[in-house]
């Protein structure tokens, strides 16, 4: 998943916490730490001090920063973790923020709050854009469900109003511009309304923060404004918005942005939204909102699990000291996520954050006992055989890619327009060259003998591989064949000569076989035949047609071999 | 002496008339009448006895056309072809991007921008704002020579140096190099070599001229043999410490040959073999192992769509409803599920199977054995642009393991296993990982004798919302082997494009030690 930039230092701070010295961390040691949120150390710039970590986990978007990395290790070390009052149910709130009726339609949910007493720093500052971004862009997927607005506070004047407006009547001066701009100007011209404009196309009113006073915060999920929407260096009162179009995504993520504010020394001070609908949350609630629910586990499931009876204690401690809220009672444990993660889905979840925590080297590997059989599929037991009878006549084997073009498979085979020229195509192609799936193996072959003029002759090459045929009898609109394919080329290459070699397949195959003149428009007419077992079609061989040679620019002869495997089998 | 071949003492004998003066080989074949192959082997022989000795080597460099030359002959060069588009387009007045151009011209995008790039340089054209593209009216020095040298090599190659500049800088410029075949030209090293005797050479020619070739037997024939005749004759001695002649054999593809023996490996662990199709339903690629809808890796960047017919007639049931049931609401899995309404219609949609797990999950739901090992070996698709790293299609080793015994520790020790039988790897390493199917995951890395520390696979226990729609009880681990890298390592290479290379040269030569 994503992979994030930050300072050593910083990680260093954000470990140790606000109140303690930070200590330096080894680098290796860093890497074993990194274990907690399945990180990669990707790079490491020893001048500049900078960090690049991947982070694998996309159900765990608190990890995806400096201050989420910190706090799980800060947790580990310090045995729990340390609780945010703000996530409690408080009187006290920095303002409300009112939700006009009819963004139910459009993009419904808010979650809000301050930040205050936090001097915000270059780094810090690039800190807080990244986050912004990874989480709206990866899992907020590209802003529709959830975007991020980050304000100077001091010019917001509460209560915030989340309202629906006409394109064109607000208007304002967004990040990046010069000038007053309204709604449409802003879709039509500013680039983040052109990535983003699609997101909220098709309504007639458009989403927008405004403060009492009138003040347009931002048009989300598009643009802020220019004046209260961008912080700089040096400010220490911030307000956070979150939109979105899932209730519980927008107060996660929210509750991400309060808890890494508050790491870095902020006091959090919720503000209280205002809903014109009833939602999961009721009409009116506080954000950051801790909506985890405890969920009881049978201990024995996470010992079953994880194959080591651990027993209470050590599960206790293990989640504790990976953030959970554990309380534990005879045979279940009561566990309960912090309220940045909203990732517990099943038990499994839980059993994987106590290895996670306990460190996967404290489980003992054991192998599994039980007795069972191994084998190849009949059809790769043929295919086998096939390849083996192959390279005894002395045959090269070639493995190509299944996926190629039109123009190799089709028209430089002079198939177009035939039943020869039936291929699975890709809708969302990147590149001509890599638009279908092969139908067949010759062309692939083909694509050899014309990379190879300079390698002796002759030249006898095959390939056993799967190739698919469009089928609207097949539940997946194709089936996927395994063909042998084989060609011949040199100054001599004559017909007989891959009809002796097919003659001896199939003499050792034990499969009677018949040939039967057809007219196929990529070999030399009457001499390409298909070859027939028990009535049914098998495969073809014949001599390459000479124009399908120049247009590989082959300058030999050239014989070919197309069997289909999967049909050697049903004629048994 | 007694050991000279026939087709050696015709050298000799045309060397030793002018003593002194060196002969090429075109000499050397008009005054033996040799075929060239015979003849540059009786010189091989003669240079390694010593008894001629190369006298100069003049080295010439001869430029032609390549295949892409000629295409570029017939439709013109990408440079000429942006240049005019561009020209057109500002008589017209439209507004050009590099994407219309490579669009309209059907070109590969590397082509473009590297006509693009030469043309700007030259200030042929200009970019403004938004991309588009500009023509000044100024001419390319560069599109004008290309078309020059397409139309002089297209009759024929020809020398490098009888190409004035700067006619030869761009035949240079854009002849076919290491890494890049999309090149017009080549330019290819034409070696010639003339010979003289050397003393012993020239005594050896001495005594033939003086004593004639003497009447030897080369080969033994079913004449000799039936005549008894060979008891009279002398055969003459080879010189057998010259290098044999090359043959090409049959034999399995160097790649082939290493998948084959991980296939014995697993088949000799007690896998079972399971085979699935090229194209596949997002159900069974995707839906099927838990992965939301709106999971980020579903997006239309990461998975290849096919174009006709889109969607599958249907899901088998009872599959579509558990599947449709354990992601909405977690039902029957004990799970929460991820709460969004599922779309059964999304279900149907077709990929090109981006997952060897696809194959898993579709064995899952046919009644597997309990106790029970699979593995395949699927081509996979990826929506990646193709480099060195990474090919449009690629083999995944993977499967999955059931039984009662199955838990984290005994998914440990059969990466254990794996370790030590794929990649004869004693010391191992489990890391925490992510795969949306599995929990809880783990990355194996390994030691391995020459790469040292590298991932070998990835693995996990299968989560039941994965498991119990589709009709499966027991735990299940699913695991995947990345061997390209091993497989690259065994057969010295470094890109992976080159494990589907298409140079029979390359192909014949490659050899793996596993």
């Amino acid at each position: 998943m994503p992979t994030i930039s930050l300072q050593r230092d910083d990680l260093e701070a954000l470990i140790a916490g606000p109140d303690a010295t930070p200590s330096r961390i080894a680098i290796d040691q860093l890497e074993q730490w990194l274990m907690l949120v399945k990180g990669e150390l990707k790079g490491h710039n020893t001048e500049t001090g900078e960090l690049r970590i991947e982070l694998q986990d996309s159900n765990r978007p608190d990890l995806w920063c400096c201050e989420g990395i910190a706090r799980q290790i800060r947790i580990k070390q310090q045995g729990a973790a340390a609780s945010y009052p703000f996530f409690k149910k408080q009187k006290r709130v920095a303002g409300k923020l009112v939700v006009a009726p009819g963004l139910e339609h459009v993009r419904p949910y808010v979650a809000a709050c301050t930040a205050i007493g936090y001097r915000v720093t270059a780094s810090g500052l690039t800190q807080l854009i990244q986050t912004q971004e990874k989480l709206a862009d990866i899992f907020g997927r590209k802003r529709r469900s959830v975007s991020i607005g980050l304000y100077r506070l001091a010019p917001i004047v509460f209560p915030v109003s989340y309202d629906l407006v006409k394109p064109d009547d607000v208007r304002f001066t967004p990040l990046g511009m010069e000038t007053v701009m309204t709604l449409r100007e802003i879709l039509m011209v500013h680039p983040k309304g052109v990535e983003y404009g699609g997101i909220v196309s098709g309504h007639d009113r458009l989403p927008v923060l405004r403060d009492a006073k009138g003040q347009v915060l931002s048009f989300p999920p598009i643009i802020n404004s220019r004046e209260i929407g961008e912080v700089q260096v040096g400010d220490d009162q911030l307000f956070v918005e979150v939109t979105g179009t899932d209730l519980h995504m927008v107060a996660l993520t929210l509750n991400i942005f309060a808890a890494n504010l508050a790491d870095r020394g902020a006091v959090i001070t919720p503000v209280e939204i205002q809903s014109p609908v009833k939602t999961a949350f009721g009409k009116r609630w506080h954000t950051p909102i801790d909506f985890g629910a405890p969920r009881t586990i049978p201990l024995k499931a996470i010992e079953t699990a994880l194959g080591d009876a651990l027993g209470s204690r050590e599960v206790t401690t293990a989640l504790k000291s990976y953030g959970y809220t554990v309380k534990s009672a005879g045979p279940k444990v009561a566990v309960q996520l912090p309220p940045y993660r909203n990732d517990l889905l099943h038990t499994v979840d839980v059993v994987e954050d106590v290895a996670i925590s306990q460190g996967y080297s404290r489980f003992a590997p054991v192998m599994p006992s039980q007795f069972t059989v191994g084998g190849l599929s009949r059809l790769e037991q043929m295919a086998d055989r096939v390849r083996h009878l192959m390279v005894g006549m002395e045959f090269q084997e070639i493995i190509s890619n299944i996926m190629g073009s039109h123009q190799d498979f089709c028209t430089r085979m002079r198939v177009d327009g035939t039943e020869w020229a039936k291929v699975v195509e890709v809708d969302n192609v990147m590149s001509l060259s890599y638009s279908c799936l092969r139908q067949w193996i010759t062309p692939s072959l083909l694509q050899v003998e014309t990379n190879s003029s300079r390698a002796f002759y002759p030249h006898r090459m095959f390939e056993v591989g799967e190739v698919a045929v469009p089928d609207a009898s097949a539940d997946v609109g194709s089936r996927t064949i395994t063909r042998l394919g084989a060609v011949i080329a040199h100054a001599g290459a004559h017909f007989s000569e891959i009809h002796s070699c097919l003659d001896l397949l199939l003499y050792y195959l034990d499969r009677s076989f018949t040939l039967e003149p057809v007219p196929h428009p990529s070999f030399l007419e009457g001499r390409a035949g298909r070859i027939m077992l028990n009535g049914r079609v098998i495969g073809l061989l014949g001599e390459l047609h000479p124009e399908v040679l120049e247009h590989w620019q082959i300058g030999v002869p050239t014989v070919a071999l197309e069997l289909e495997i999967d049909r050697l089998l049903d004629e048994a | 002496m007694d050991n000279l071949h026939p087709l050696e003492s015709k050298v000799l004998l045309a060397l030793a008339p002018q003593p002194g003066s060196p002969c090429t080989l075109d000499q050397l074949a008009e005054s033996t009448g040799l075929e060239p192959s015979q003849l540059s082997m009786a010189v091989e022989w003669l240079l390694a006895k010593s008894l001629i000795a190369v006298h100069a080597e003049t080295v010439a460099y001869i430029a032609s056309l390549t295949p892409v030359g000629e295409v570029f002959f017939e439709k013109y060069a990408p440079i000429e072809r942006v240049l005019s588009a561009a020209r057109e387009a500002g008589q017209t007045g439209k507004r050009l991007t590099i994407q219309d151009i490579q669009a309209k011209e059907s070109l590969e995008p590397s082509d473009v921008s590297k006509a693009v790039g030469t043309l700007k340089k030259e200030g042929s054209i200009l970019i403004v704002q938004g991309g588009c593209i500009e023509s000044t009216g100024r001419n390319s020095a560069t599109a004008e020579a290309m078309r020059a040298l397409l139309q002089e090599l297209r009759s024929g190659q020809r020398e490098l140096q009888t190409f004035a500049e700067p006619l030869r800088a761009v035949l240079q410029q854009h002849a076919v190099k290491r890494g890049n075949a999309r090149e017009p030209f080549r330019v290819d090293e034409r070696v010639t070599r003339s010979f003289l005797l050397t003393p012993s050479g020239q005594e050896v020619a001495d005594q033939l001229s003086r004593d004639g070739v003497a009447d030897e037997v080369s080969q033994l024939t079913p004449e000799l043999l039936k005549e008894g005749a060979w008891r009279t004759k002398q055969f003459r001695k080879y010189t057998i410490s010259l290098r044999a002649p090359r043959i090409a054999a049959g034999k399995r593809h160097p790649y082939r040959e290493f998948l084959d023996l991980v296939k014995l490996k697993l088949v000799s662990m007690g896998f079972q073999e399971m085979r699935g199709t090229l194209v596949e339903t997002e159900f069974w690629n995707m839906d099927a192992l838990f992965m939301p809808q709106f999971h980020p890796a579903r997006d239309i960047h990461d998975v290849y769509f096919v174009k006709n017919p889109t969607h599958a007639r249907d899901i088998a049931e009872p599959f579509l409803t558990n599947v449709t049931q354990v992601h909405e609401s977690g039902t029957g899995a004990g799970s929460t599920g991820w709460g969004y309404q599922f779309d059964a219609e999304r279900a149907k949609r077709l990929v090109l199977r981006s997952q060897g797990t696809a194959v898993s999950a579709r064995r899952l739901a046919t009644s597997p054995s309990v106790p029970g090992k699979y593995f395949s070996i699927a081509r996979c698709f990826r929506y990646d642009q193709v480099d060195a790293t990474h090919a449009t299609d690629f083999f995944q080793v993977e499967g999955i393991v059931l039984g009662s015994d199955i838990n984290f520790r005994t998914l440990l020790g059969l990466l254990n296993l794996f370790a030590r039988e794929v990649a004869q790897a004693k010391e191992v390493k489990f890391l925490p990982a992510y795969f949306p199917f599995t929990e809880p995951s783990v990355e194996m890395h390994v030691r391995h004798p020459k790469l040292g520390w590298m991932e070998l696979g990835g693995a996990g226990l299968f989560r039941p919302e994965v498991t119990t729609p589709l009709g499966v009880s027991v735990p299940v681990i699913a695991w995947g082997l990345g061997l390209d890298r091993m497989a690259m390592v065994a057969l010295g290479i470094h890109d992976i494009r080159d494990l589907f290379s298409a140079d029979l040269e390359f192909i014949r030569t490659m050899r793996g030690s596993f």
